[in-house]
């Protein structure tokens, strides 16, 4: 279906993510910060991204900001555990495509991930 | 510092939203049912820690430490027994075989289930003050109580606060004593204080 990078330094969130993607047919690279996170998006070009927000290094946010750079219609999702609606805006406003929390639900990812990819004109 | 019992009611109903989050994320993320009991609130100055944890838990913990600011700051500490962190991050991983010790796999586990605990308590607080928090990367260590203690008696930043939220939650038949300290300069007690009025 589609290739999606995992950017996240958390190996237990990049397992559940994994396991949430894969059985809807996605394939799935990863990256644990954001420096192999930017390398990796120029090297695969994935059709979509989940973007952890607090990382050491580089954060999620300047990734994000990057990204757009190299690529402007970027699909880029926000994961984090902030659940607050303040940091929701605050992403919406760097211009992530989408937000989820943690811990994520497989349901709520897959819906998210189809929109993104299948957007309904 | 004192604070009145209705400001101490609207505190433990804020905590209870709180922990209810943090016990629905946890469930999630172990996929077993989680039961909390009713959080009891202590606000102590720091060298009056020991006394409300020293006869609650001893020896061993795990901790995951994360610095929070805004218009409230300070400091978050999840504590857990190491009997329960064991018992947790053996829930998590993928190697089912049980384990006496943490190691690093199980630190980096539960690191993450502290981030996301903590950012389930303090994000409730900031959705429901409407005040932004901003978070650091959390931090998880393996240490004795004592030294820990010892820590917060050494109050080297000026005069601050501990509100101390005690509870425990029983998962998959087993209980894990598990502790939240929000470390808070007076100031930022205050606000927090001043906000919860403003919601009554």
């Amino acid at each position: 279906m589609a290739k999606i990078l995992i950017v996240d330094d958390s190996a237990l969130t990049r397992r559940i993510l994994r396991r949430a993607l894969e059985p809807a047919g996605h394939s799935v690279v990863e990256a644990e910060d954001g420096a192999r996170g930017l390398e990796r998006y120029s090297m695969e070009k994935p059709d979509l991204v989940i973007l952890d927000m607090i990382m050491p290094g580089i954060e999620g946010l300047e990734v994000l900001a990057r990204i757009r750079e190299i690529n402007p219609q970027a699909r880029v999702i926000i994961s984090t555990a902030d659940i607050q609606t303040s940091t929701r805006a605050m992403v919406r406003e760097a211009g992530a495509s989408g937000f989820i929390n943690k811990p994520v639900d497989a349901e709520s990812l897959q819906k998210i991930v189809g929109d993104l990819l299948n957007p309904v004109s | 510092m004192i604070i009145t019992a209705e400001q101490k009611d609207a505190l433990l109903e804020l905590i209870n939203i709180a922990f209810g989050r943090a016990a629905a994320s946890l469930s999630e993320l172990t996929g077993q049912r989680v039961l909390l009991n009713v959080p009891r609130i202590v606000i102590c100055s720091m060298k009056e820690v020991r006394e409300h944890l020293e006869n609650l838990i001893q020896g061993e913990v795990a901790t995951v430490h994360q610095m929070f600011s805004g218009p409230v700051a300070g400091e978050g500490i999840l504590l857990l027994d190491y009997g329960g962190a064991v018992l947790l991050s053996g829930l998590l991983s993928e190697n089912r075989v049980p384990v006496d010790r943490l190691d690093q796999s199980d630190q980096e586990v539960l690191t993450e289930v502290g981030n996301i605990l903590l950012n389930a308590c303090l994000g409730t607080f900031g959705n429901l003050l409407e005040i932004h928090l901003s978070f650091s990367l959390p931090r998880m260590q393996v240490e004795n109580l004592n030294p820990l203690l010892d820590s917060f008696s050494v109050d080297t930043e000026g005069v601050r606060y501990a509100m101390v939220i005690l509870t425990t939650f029983s998962l998959r038949d087993s209980t894990v004593h598990g502790y939240l300290i929000l470390v808070l300069a007076v100031a930022s007690l205050d606000l927090l204080v001043q906000s919860l009025e403003k919601l009554g």
